[in-house]
C-alpha cells in the first residue's frame, strides 16, 4: 500500500497562489483568524457502484487562509461565495483525505456540489437528509451570515472499482482546530452503517476490515492492555507466587481466561450494567481481588481452591478489560466476536509475557535471595497493602454514587445475573465431580510448602 | 464412589437445578410488575448539580448578578452578567487597585462543555448602545448572539457575531424617557420613565430574545417597562407585529399589585420576563410578576395559560423556561427566582409534575435563579441574579418515577 501523501496538482498552484496573494496583498486582507478550540467534522462516506460519495461538513471557523466574499459587516456574499467553497473544500478537506481501495490510493474527487449552510442547520443527521441538502436550494442570496459563523458542505465523488471493495480511509484534519472529532459514517452495501469517532489524525482506518485485520489490531490492543493495567498485573503475580510450576500455572491461567472471556463478551454484546456506578464498583472489585489473594498467599494457597476463586475473580476483571475496549469497538467493523476474541487473544499473549518474565524472576528471589515462605509473605504483603490503597480510593469513588432505586425492573436485571452466577456455579460444580471421580483422591490438593 | 457421595450429588444437583427454575419464575414475575409499573405512574426527568462545573475563572474574575443564558449549536454556554455595576468594593478590591482579588469579568462569557471559559467579551463600543442594565441572551440559528437591557433608559436590543463584532441595533436607548425628564437613571429610577407598549420602533426594558429560525424573526419580551410581546424581523430589527396579555392590545396603564385571589389581569405585568418558542411554534410567555405562563400562536392568537405557585408575590414565580430535548418537547423546565426551585412542568397539561432546588449558597441551591438553559444531552444550566452571581450546571440523569412534589437540593449521592 502507498503511504506518501497525495497532494493533487490543483491544491499544488492554489497553495502557491495563496501564497502568492500573501505576498502581494497586506495580511489584513486574508481572513485570519485564532485557530479554534475545538471543532466536529461530520462525513457520511457510501460506495455505490462504480462511485464512492463522500459528503463532508466542517464549520468555516476552522477553515484558514481562504478568503471568503463579504458584503456589509462582513456578512458572506453569498452570491459569489462558491469559488471560494470550492477552493476550501479542496485544501482543508480533500487534500488531507486519503482512501484507499483496497490497497490503491483513490484519485482526486470530484466535487460534485458545495453549500454554505447555517450553524443550526440539522441536515447532516442521516445520509439521505445530508444528500438532499448538499444537492438542494442554497441558501437565499440575501441570507444574512457572518463568514465566520457559516458550515461547509460539500459532496465529493471518488471514481472506484466496486461498492464491495473494502476501503480504508486516512483523514489527517488535526490542523482544523486544537481539537478535533471526526465523526464519520461508514454505509456500505447491505444497509449496514458503522459510525466511528475519530480524533484529529487517526492514521489509516479500515473501514470494514476482513476479519484478520481486525484480527491482528485487536490482538495488539489486548497485549498492550494487559501491559497497561498494573493491577491486572499485580492480580496476575499474586496469582503465581506460590504456583510456579506448569501443572499448577495451566489450571489458574485457563481458568482466569475463561472468566475474562465470558464477562467482556457479555460486555461486548450489551449484558453488563449501563449505570455510572458500575465502573467504579468492578475497579473497587479488582482492588478486592488483589487484597485477597495477597491475603491467601500469606495464609497458605491451595491449588484447588485457587483456580475455582481465580476463575470468580476473573469474571471481575472481564469487566474491567471490557471498559478499556469500549472505544475501540468501532474499529472491530463486522467482525465483533472475532474481535473480542483477539482482544482476549493479546491480552493472554500479555499474560504469557508477563509470566515468562515473573516466574524466572521468582525462581530466582526464592533460590538466592529469600526463602520462599518468607519471600512470599513479604512480595504478598507488599502487594496487599497497594491493594488496600487502591481499594480504598475506588470505594471513595463508588459511594459517591446512590444507592439504585429498588424497582421492578433492577431487581428483575439482578435476578438475571444471579441465575447467571448459579447457573456458572452448577457448571464449576459438575467439573469439579467430573475431575474428582476420574482422579485419584488427593491429587491436585497442592499446599504451598508442597509446590517445589 | 460411595452411595453416600453420589446421592449428595444427586441433591446438590436437584438444589441447583430447583433454584434455576425458581429464579426464572422469579424473573418472569418482576420483568412483568416493570412492565406494568412503567405504564403506571408519572415520569419525569431527574437532575443532579455537577458541583465541580465551571471551572474557576482567569485572571481573578467574578461574576456579577447573572442574568442570562443559552446553549448554542456546538453546546458551549453562554451567559451574560451584569460584572461590576453590581459587585459591591469589597468584591473587587483588584478591580479597586486597593487589594489582589477581585475584579467582574467582561459581561458575555462563553464555556465549553468541560466548563472552560472561551470567549468573553461585552461593554460600551462604537457603533452602538450598550445597555445599562444588560438582561437575557439568546444564540440565533446564525450563531448570532442577542442581549437586552432593562437598565433606566434601556430600550433597545443588540445583535453580535459569537467574536462580539457588533451587527445591529434594534430600538433607541432612551426611548422610554418621559417628555422632560432628565438624562440618565438608574435601573428602579422609573419616575423620569413610562411604558410605551405600542412604541413601533423601540422597547421599554427588554428582559429576553428568542429567534425563531424558520421565519427568521425575533420574539422580544418587552419588557421590564412595556407589556407586550414584540416581533422583530432578525435580519433588519424591524418591527412585524406585537401584543399584550391574551393577545389584548397592549395598555401600559398601571395595574394594582399581584392579588392571587383577584380575577387574572388582562394585561402582562413587568416584567414580561420570557417568550420562547416550542417546536410545534407555540410561544411560551413569563408573566412574572402574575405567577403564569401564557401560551400563544406565532401571530400573537391566545392559547392557553397556567398559574405557578399562585400565592407568590413580590418578585413572581415564573421567571424563565427552557424546554426538554426529546423531539416532542414533552417538559418545560421553569426557574422560579423567588421559591428557589426549577419546576419540571408537562407542556401539553400545563401541570407541575416536581420541582428541584432549594435556597441556599451550596450547589444546586439557589439565590434568584434567573435564568434556564439546556444543551443537547438535556443538562441544564441556570444563572443567578442578586447575590446569588452564580452559573450552575444540573446534569441530566434519565427519567424517573416522581416521588416527591419536592426533590430538594440535588446533590450527588443523596438519593
Amino acid at each position: 500500500m502507498k503511504t506518501s501523501r497525495r497532494r493533487g496538482p490543483f491544491g499544488s498552484a492554489l497553495r502557491h497562489a495563496l501564497l502568492l496573494v500573501a505576498l502581494v496583498f497586506p495580511a489584513a486582507r486574508l481572513s485570519a483568524h485564532d485557530i479554534p478550540r475545538d471543532v466536529t467534522v461530520q462525513a457520511f462516506a457510501k460506495p455505490e457502484g462504480r462511485t464512492m460519495r463522500l459528503l463532508m461538513r466542517v464549520p468555516l471557523k476552522a477553515i484558514m487562509d481562504i478568503e471568503f466574499p463579504r458584503r456589509e459587516r462582513d456578512y458572506v456574499d453569498l452570491s459569489r461565495v462558491d469559488q471560494a467553497l470550492r477552493d476550501a473544500a479542496t485544501v482543508w478537506l480533500s487534500n488531507k483525505i486519503e482512501i484507499y481501495e483496497g490497497d490503491t490510493l483513490l484519485e482526486n474527487p470530484r466535487i460534485v456540489s458545495t453549500r454554505m449552510s447555517l450553524e443550526s442547520d440539522r441536515s447532516f443527521g442521516a445520509y439521505e437528509d445530508a444528500l438532499a441538502h448538499v444537492t438542494g436550494p442554497t441558501l437565499p442570496a440575501d441570507t444574512t451570515i457572518f463568514w465566520e459563523q457559516g458550515l461547509l458542505d460539500v459532496l465529493f465523488e471518488y471514481p472506484i472499482q466496486s461498492d464491495r471493495s473494502r476501503f480504508s480511509i486516512h483523514a489527517a484534519f488535526d490542523r482544523l482546530a486544537l481539537s478535533v472529532i471526526t465523526a464519520l459514517r461508514f454505509l456500505p452495501p447491505g444497509g449496514v452503517v458503522r459510525a466511528y469517532e475519530l480524533p484529529g489524525d487517526a492514521g489509516l482506518i479500515r473501514l470494514d476490515p476482513r476479519w484478520h485485520q481486525a484480527a491482528m489490531r485487536f490482538v495488539g490492543l489486548g497485549f498492550f492492555h494487559i501491559l497497561d493495567g498494573i493491577d491486572h498485573l499485580l492480580f496476575l503475580l499474586c496469582l503465581v507466587i506460590p504456583f510456579r510450576r506448569a501443572r499448577a500455572l495451566i489450571p489458574i491461567v485457563t481458568s482466569f481466561t475463561v472468566a475474562h472471556s465470558i464477562t467482556l463478551i457479555a460486555s461486548a454484546y450489551n449484558y453488563a450494567p449501563n449505570a455510572l456506578w458500575f465502573p467504579p464498583l468492578i475497579e473497587t472489585l479488582i482492588a478486592m481481588s488483589i487484597v485477597y489473594m495477597a491475603l491467601e498467599n500469606i495464609v497458605a494457597a491451595r491449588l484447588a481452591r485457587r483456580w475455582i476463586i481465580t476463575f470468580l475473580f476473573g469474571l471481575v476483571h472481564g469487566f474491567g478489560f471490557s471498559f478499556g475496549l469500549e472505544h475501540t469497538l468501532q474499529f472491530a467493523g463486522s467482525h465483533l466476536l472475532t474481535s473480542l476474541l483477539s482482544f482476549n487473544v493479546g491480552v493472554e499473549l500479555g499474560q504469557l509475557l508477563v509470566l515468562a518474565l515473573l516466574v524466572p524472576a521468582l525462581e530466582v528471589l526464592f533460590r538466592f535471595v529469600v526463602a520462599e515462605r518468607m519471600g512470599t509473605i513479604i512480595l504478598s504483603a507488599l502487594i496487599a497493602h497497594t491493594g488496600l490503597h487502591w481499594m480504598a480510593e475506588r470505594f471513595g469513588v463508588l459511594r459517591q454514587f446512590p444507592w439504585p432505586t429498588v424497582t421492578a425492573a433492577g431487581l428483575a436485571g439482578g435476578v438475571r445475573w444471579l441465575t447467571i452466577i448459579v447457573a456458572l456455579a452448577a457448571i464449576t460444580w459438575l467439573v469439579f465431580v467430573l475431575t474428582q471421580r476420574s482422579s485419584r483422591p488427593g491429587a491436585g490438593e497442592t499446599a504451598v510448602g508442597a509446590e517445589k | 464412589m460411595s452411595n453416600l457421595t453420589r446421592r449428595r450429588n444427586l441433591v446438590v444437583g436437584a438444589g441447583f437445578g430447583a433454584l434455576l427454575v425458581m429464579l426464572a419464575v422469579g424473573q418472569t414475575v418482576l420483568e412483568k410488575t416493570a412492565a406494568a409499573q412503567s405504564k403506571a405512574g408519572v415520569q419525569a426527568p431527574r437532575f443532579e448539580v455537577d458541583p465541580l462545573w465551571p471551572k474557576p475563572l482567569p485572571n481573578h474574575w467574578i461574576l456579577g448578578s447573572a442574568i442570562g443564558v443559552w446553549v448554542d449549536a456546538d453546546d458551549h454556554i453562554w451567559i451574560i452578567h451584569r460584572s461590576s455595576a453590581t459587585l459591591g468594593n469589597n468584591e473587587k478590591p483588584l478591580e479597586m487597585g486597593t487589594g489582589e482579588c477581585c475584579a467582574g469579568a467582561p459581561p458575555v462569557l462563553e464555556f465549553d462543555q468541560a466548563g472552560n471559559l472561551l470567549r468573553h467579551w461585552g461593554g460600551p463600543g462604537a457603533g452602538y448602545e450598550w445597555p445599562d442594565s444588560n438582561h437575557g441572551i439568546f444564540i440565533d440559528h446564525k450563531g448570532n448572539v442577542w442581549i437586552g437591557g432593562n437598565g433606566g433608559p434601556d430600550s433597545h436590543v443588540l445583535k453580535f457575531t459569537k467574536d462580539g463584532k457588533f451587527l445591529m441595533q434594534s430600538g433607541k436607548k432612551g426611548a422610554r424617557r418621559k417628555t422632560g425628564a432628565a438624562a440618565g437613571g438608574n435601573e428602579g429610577d422609573v419616575a423620569g420613565f413610562v411604558g410605551g407598549s405600542n412604541d413601533e420602533v423601540s422597547f421599554g426594558r427588554v428582559a429576553k430574545i428568542f429567534v425563531d429560525a424558520r421565519a427568521n424573526e425575533a420574539y422580544i419580551a418587552d419588557g421590564y417597562l412595556n407589556k407586550r410581546v414584540a416581533v422583530l424581523d432578525a435580519d433588519t430589527g424591524k418591527l412585524k407585529r406585537f401584543w399584550g396579555a391574551y393577545g389584548n392590545k397592549p395598555d401600559d396603564t398601571p395595574l394594582p399589585a399581584y392579588d392571587p385571589a383577584a380575577p387574572p389581569a388582562q394585561q402582562f405585568r413587568n416584567p414580561v420576563h420570557c417568550a420562547d418558542m416550542s417546536v410545534d411554534r407555540l410561544l411560551y410567555v413569563c408573566d412574572r410578576v402574575g405567577d403564569r405562563l401564557q401560551v400563544f400562536t406565532p401571530e400573537g392568537k391566545f392559547v392557553k395559560e397556567a398559574f405557578f405557585a399562585k400565592n407568590t408575590k413580590n418578585a413572581g414565580s415564573v421567571w424563565d423556561i427552557a424546554f426538554s430535548k426529546d423531539p416532542q418537547q414533552k417538559y418545560i423546565f421553569m426557574a422560579d427566582g423567588v421559591n428557589e426551585k426549577v419546576k419540571v412542568v408537562d407542556r401539553q397539561t400545563l401541570q407541575e409534575l416536581t420541582t428541584f432546588g432549594d435556597g441556599g449558597r451550596q450547589p444546586g441551591q439557589f439565590y434568584g435563579v434567573h435564568s434556564i438553559a439546556i444543551d443537547s444531552k438535556g443538562n441544564l444550566y441556570t444563572t443567578e441574579t442578586y447575590e446569588g452571581k452564580r452559573l450552575q450546571k444540573f446534569v441530566y440523569k434519565g427519567m424517573a418515577a416522581v416521588t416527591k412534589a419536592n426533590q430538594g437540593t440535588t446533590w450527588p449521592g443523596t438519593r
